[in-house]
């Protein structure tokens, strides 16, 4: 079933046309949710909130976008909803944020998730989509919803800010040495 | 930066080129962006085994129930206003739409629906 067909059986109130998106797109959906929160529990619960908002607001689904983009419109109101409410998790050992890839090592992954750690959950969004889900400028300014001028300056702005963690990193790990 | 992620940069590329060639801060700002580019390069999100469907379907359930009974009262309430707004048996009809007026009032002041999910533009904090 492609997601114009399930859509349109979940505006008749078809829950296993619903099923059917959940499924396909949950574990992106929590993939994304960790990067703003950075926390595995919230994000399952942001996760399960945004969907239940999509089950419910199905029949205003804008056949502009597709089904992802439309729904993290919802996810990403959920999850800023949360960090509004919580204090930010301080312990980064249950949260995995990057996929482990063949040739690198943990080490290297783990630096990195403790730089993205450093950086808001607006700035982590950003360098989440481009970098690690490849969105152009053009597909970031859609999924964020704000004009591609401020996709290119709320991105300047991350890099500088994760470029200067990552060398702190480095030269405190050379001081190390 | 745009032109250093492949994007249209919205001016000439050698133009950059040049520029980029003669400015010592552009150069090593531009060395640093590509570093980073390199050392995030091949990284994707994690996405972990989940199965949230029982949970969702559970709640959603739960939801369609939840407003059944409200809706209920609502109807009753509705009717019985109706009931009492019978010329017969009360000529000051004006006086009780007030409420009525009161409620339309308040969801054309706050400009939102209360019940409706958002699905659009969160404002930046």
């Amino acid at each position: 079933m492609d997601d114009a067909g399930a859509i349109k059986r979940c505006q008749q109130g078809d829950r296993e046309a619903f099923r059917h998106l959940v499924e396909r797109y949950q574990r992106r959906a929590v993939g994304h949710a960790v990067a703003i929160l950075f926390d595995r529990d919230d994000a399952e619960d942001a996760v399960q909130e945004a969907f239940i908002d999509a089950f419910q607001a199905i029949g205003r689904f804008d056949t502009s976008r597709t089904f992802y983009q439309w729904f993290y419109v919802l996810l990403r109101n959920r999850c800023y909803k949360m960090t509004a409410r919580r204090r930010p998790t301080e312990n980064l050992d249950d949260v995995q944020l990057l996929a482990s890839q063949p040739g690198m090592s943990d080490e290297t992954r783990l630096a990195l998730e403790k730089a993205l750690h450093s950086l808001t959950p607006e700035e982590r969004e950003i360098v989440s989509l481009k970098y690690f889900s490849g969105l152009s400028y053009d597909e970031l300014a859609v999924h964020l919803q704000i004009p591609r001028g401020t996709v290119m300056s709320r991105l300047f702005n991350a890099r500088q800010r994760l470029q200067r963690k990552l060398m702190r990193f480095e030269r405190h790990a050379e001081t190390k040495l | 930066m745009a032109a250093a992620d492949g994007e249209e940069p919205g001016f000439s590329k050698d133009l950059l080129a040049a520029h980029v060639a003669g400015c010592a801060n552009c150069h090593h700002e531009l060395d640093q962006l590509q570093a980073l580019d390199q050392m995030l390069a091949g990284h994707t999100l994690s996405e972990p085994r989940v199965d949230l469907w029982p949970a969702i379907e559970n709640r959603i359930a739960k939801r369609a129930i939840r407003w059944q009974p409200f809706a209920l009262i609502g109807l009753l309430l509705v009717i019985y206003k109706l009931l009492e707004m019978l010329p017969a048996r009360d000529p000051g009809m004006a006086i009780k739409l007030v409420p009525l007026v009161i409620v339309v009032l308040l969801f054309v002041l706050i400009k939102e629906n209360p019940f409706r999910i958002n699905t659009e533009l969160v404002l930046e904090r």
